[in-house]
């Protein structure tokens, strides 16, 4: 090439690598989300006592195994980023795979979760403590969806060898999402 | 290769296994049955694991300066958000306001907000004492419409619509044993829709009097 054009992704001005900045950016608004939802949460579930009645009927052992899958799927999301790093696109690719994986596994026991709650009657209008409930499950059941659906793309490539810095992108958003689910799991539900 | 990609060594396993006996340990803590430890094992192994996995996995221990101020100025924003709004939300009066509808859901309790759908509406009368028009709004009118004019939101899609009790037409054909025989034992045993279900093993034979009265009282004056 002629001349040497500037490409925004090796650009930086903070020597963080720009994707890398982006990612911790989302984040960055992601923890505002999430936090002004479950503050919120918190707030009235402090100020209602007769709450404790409603959350003593989520199923504990189903939340719990949901943590351990989505704990085990940040694991293997940072071997895949520590593959990638010695330029192994394929053993990346194939732990992002897995990770893939974890995350079918915990929708497919959420859904199961679900179908049940709401055959007993537990829906979302049921009361204030159920919205909440679907609110910020479903919301972060949407995240785990997202970042799953972009994993398989990331996959895809590292599997070729090319833009493996990515497999280390996504495995930060990740661990973001299995952070939320590690509030989540006391908020909804140990703490009854 | 950044010199960030090349300085640390954490292994993985090991983080990975820590986190896993918190978890244990978190699970483990309501058994005891002690609340202050739950809220600890909880909230706190929630806190310890958060940042095991931010600092290792999400490599925030290596990660400049800049972007550590900048997740702690979105958690700092979080929190004021959080602080500011608390007095009002955890606390249901103050020296000038009172917060009536927070105090009234406290007071009612989960049930009273409508929990569990039809099964606990049917508990929640039972518990009360029986009150026809209370049932009625309770249990009928998801199809019959709080007024009885066969509105309900739930009737909208049925196919007959539910029967409206405001209509001339329909106490034509009617008179109070009917009303009673229908609520008990369904419409189709007198013919009608299968939609309108059995009630007599919810209700007593003088609630569905009461209930077959409250009926009666959405009639028009002739």
């Amino acid at each position: 090439m002629a001349h040497a054009r500037p490409i925004a992704t090796t650009r930086s001005a903070t020597g963080i690598p720009t994707g890398r900045l982006a990612v911790w950016w989302v984040l960055a608004s992601e923890v505002v989300i999430f936090g002004g939802l479950l503050g919120s949460y918190l707030m009235h579930r402090l100020g209602h006592p007769e709450w404790a009645d409603a959350a003593a009927h989520t199923q504990t052992w189903i939340g719990a195994v949901n943590t351990f899958v989505l704990l085990t799927s940040s694991f293997t999301a940072v071997l895949g980023h520590q593959a990638a790093e010695k330029g192994d696109g394929k053993t990346a690719a194939k732990y992002l795979v897995l990770t893939m994986g974890g995350a079918a596994t915990f929708l497919i026991i959420k859904s199961y979760e679900w179908t049940n709650e709401i055959l007993h009657g537990y829906t979302i209008t049921a009361n204030t403590f159920w919205s909440f409930y679907y609110t910020a499950a479903g919301l972060h059941a949407l995240h785990v969806i997202a970042g799953a659906i972009i994993m398989g793309f990331v996959a895809f490539d590292a599997y070729r060898g090319r833009e493996l810095h990515r497999v280390e992108l996504i495995g930060i958003y990740w661990h973001f999402v299995d952070v939320v689910w590690i509030f989540l799991f006391p908020l909804l539900y140990i703490a009854k | 290769m950044s010199e960030h990609q090349d300085g640390h060594h954490v292994n993985y396993r090991n983080v990975y296994l820590i986190l896993v006996v918190l978890f244990l340990v978190s699970v483990a803590g309501p058994e005891l049955g002690i609340r202050w430890l739950t809220l600890v094992t909880a909230f706190g192994i929630a806190i310890v694991k958060a940042n095991l996995v931010i600092q290792n996995f999400m490599h925030l221990k290596w990660e400049k300066r800049l972007m550590k101020w900048m997740l702690t100025t979105s958690l700092i924003l979080m929190f004021l958000m959080v602080a500011g709004v608390s007095p009002d939300v955890l606390n249901h009066e103050g020296r000038n306001w009172e917060n009536l509808a927070a105090q009234a859901a406290v007071e009612r309790g989960v049930e009273g907000e409508g929990e569990g759908g039809e099964v606990a509406a049917e508990e929640v009368v039972a518990e009360a004492g029986f009150n026809a028009a209370q049932t009625f709004n309770l249990v009928c009118a998801t199809c019959h419409g709080t007024s009885g004019a066969g509105d309900g939101p739930a009737g909208v899609l049925l196919d007959p619509r539910p029967a409206s009790f405001t209509d001339p037409a329909f106490w034509e054909t009617r008179d109070m044993d009917r009303i009673r025989a229908v609520i008990r034992d369904g419409a189709a045993s007198v013919g009608g829709s299968s939609l309108m279900v059995a009630w007599g093993a919810s209700f007593s034979e003088e609630e569905i009097g009461a209930l077959a009265d409250h009926v009666a009282s959405f009639r028009p004056p002739e």
